[in-house]
């Protein structure tokens, strides 16, 4: 049977892909963001992966708002990364996991979380920003994808509520997939951040370090929040965290920390974190928790 | 009023994208997302004007384009993650943008940021 051996949270600012195709990785206002994934990475080629599932955004790329799906999971063994204005970047194509997709999908419909399903479309940086920083892509992937979108453009978007038991639904999902593969469940976007309007620039690290605590401790009480309260504590587009919400809930129960990294440069709280559930021994002392202020 | 967004109106340069929005601005909407295919950039730097008319623009659409006034097209309804993909073609880029929306200069803003570097 499938297992979830973890959860990575992190964040996908377009900046992060632009940054790696310059060959920023040294530059010293960029070595900490890249720093912060290695450990992550290091993790993952240690325990080999079959499939990351990421909950992930697309930013009217692959879906424009005449017919934009609330959720929305990808069927294929192969996705292009998309061009978003500025031409096609240097990465191979990400493979899928055409089974395990199909699965997921017939799982969560017949658990009556009637999501859209998509085929041929190309993925944009909600999860091509941050993937190379996880994992290496030359010659080709290390392993497969299964990208599950989520509306967090146009309101009404889906409650953090919602989020948290779709990831619920996934779990459910995935663990009574019958080949036994290794699973990662990934949630993108934030922290806190806004990027339109006279407020753009916010930025509110108080509440970003809650929101880490919170998210371990007691995600139950981000799940209560609203859009207007996300608004509020973390800028406009930090609404997208409730996708972290859904990585949370595929994790069930309590999680242990096995890495963060918070940098907050310009305008988003770039930032990614390690867990693994407590159910499952520690796959390493979780010892890398840092901060880079 | 969906309740989940209640409040949000009381954060000043803020404004919600929803459905109403959406509606509204579609067709600028549409012709900002456009610019993801490398046929409609090549079309719009030809002949700017010829495009945004075949895009079915209004007046207004059209002028708050041809001034670049990156805040009055947020105002007048697009959605910012279209937006950013226009910004490519006009040679700008996000952080440029946030500058002009919050009324700064670059070298202000950037004066503001913890690490000016990071970009």
């Amino acid at each position: 049977m499938a297992r979830i051996i973890g959860g990575i949270g992190t964040s996908h600012v377009p900046t992060i892909g632009v940054a790696y195709d310059k060959g920023k990785q040294s530059d010293p206002a960029w070595a900490p963001l890249f720093d912060g994934y290695k450990p992550v990475a290091a993790w993952l080629a240690k325990q080999k992966p079959d499939v990351l599932v990421f909950f992930y955004n697309d930013h009217a790329t692959s879906f424009f708002f005449d017919l934009y799906p609330t959720f929305a999971l990808g069927i294929g063994e192969r996705f292009e990364v998309a061009d978003e204005g500025a031409g096609k970047r240097p990465l191979p194509p990400l493979k899928g996991h055409l089974e395990l997709g199909i699965h997921i999908a017939e799982s969560l419909v017949n658990d009556e979380f009637d999501i859209a399903t998509f085929q041929d479309k190309a993925i944009d940086h909600g999860c091509a920003a941050p993937l190379p920083l996880l994992w290496p892509h030359e010659p080709d992937w290390p392993g497969a994808i299964v990208p599950l979108a989520i509306n967090v453009l146009q309101y009404p978007l889906p409650t953090a509520a919602r989020c948290y038991k779709l990831g619920q639904a996934v779990r459910r999902a995935v663990l009574s997939y019958p080949e036994d593969l290794k699973v990662v469940i990934v949630g993108t976007g934030g922290l806190s951040h806004q990027i339109h309007g006279e407020r753009a620039g916010f930025n509110n690290e108080e509440w970003d370090r809650e929101f880490l605590d919170l998210f371990v401790r007691d995600p139950a009480r981000l799940a209560r929040l609203t859009h207007a309260d996300y608004v509020r504590l973390g800028g406009a587009e930090s609404v997208e965290q409730i996708m972290w919400l859904a990585m949370r809930g595929a994790l069930e129960g309590p999680i242990r920390t096995l890495h963060q990294t918070y940098y907050l440069a310009t305008t988003t709280a770039m930032t990614v974190a390690l867990y693994e559930p407590e159910s499952i021994p520690a796959s390493q002392p979780a010892a890398s928790v840092e901060a880079v202020l | 009023m969906n309740p989940q967004i209640a409040g949000v109106e009381d954060l000043v340069g803020t404004y919600v994208f929803d459905l109403r929005t959406s509606h509204r601005a579609l067709k600028l909407n549409r012709f900002l997302w456009s610019m993801i295919q490398a046929t409609s950039r090549e079309g719009f730097v030809a002949d700017e004007d010829a495009f945004m008319t075949a895009a079915g623009l209004s007046e207004a659409e059209k002028t708050l384009l041809r001034a670049r006034d990156w805040l009055g097209l947020i105002q007048h309804g697009a959605s910012f993650f279209v937006l950013e993909k226009f910004a490519r073609v006009a040679k700008k880029t996000n952080l440029e943008i946030y500058a002009i929306m919050r009324g700064e200069t670059f070298d202000e803003f950037m004066a503001t940021r913890r690490v000016p570097e990071c970009r």
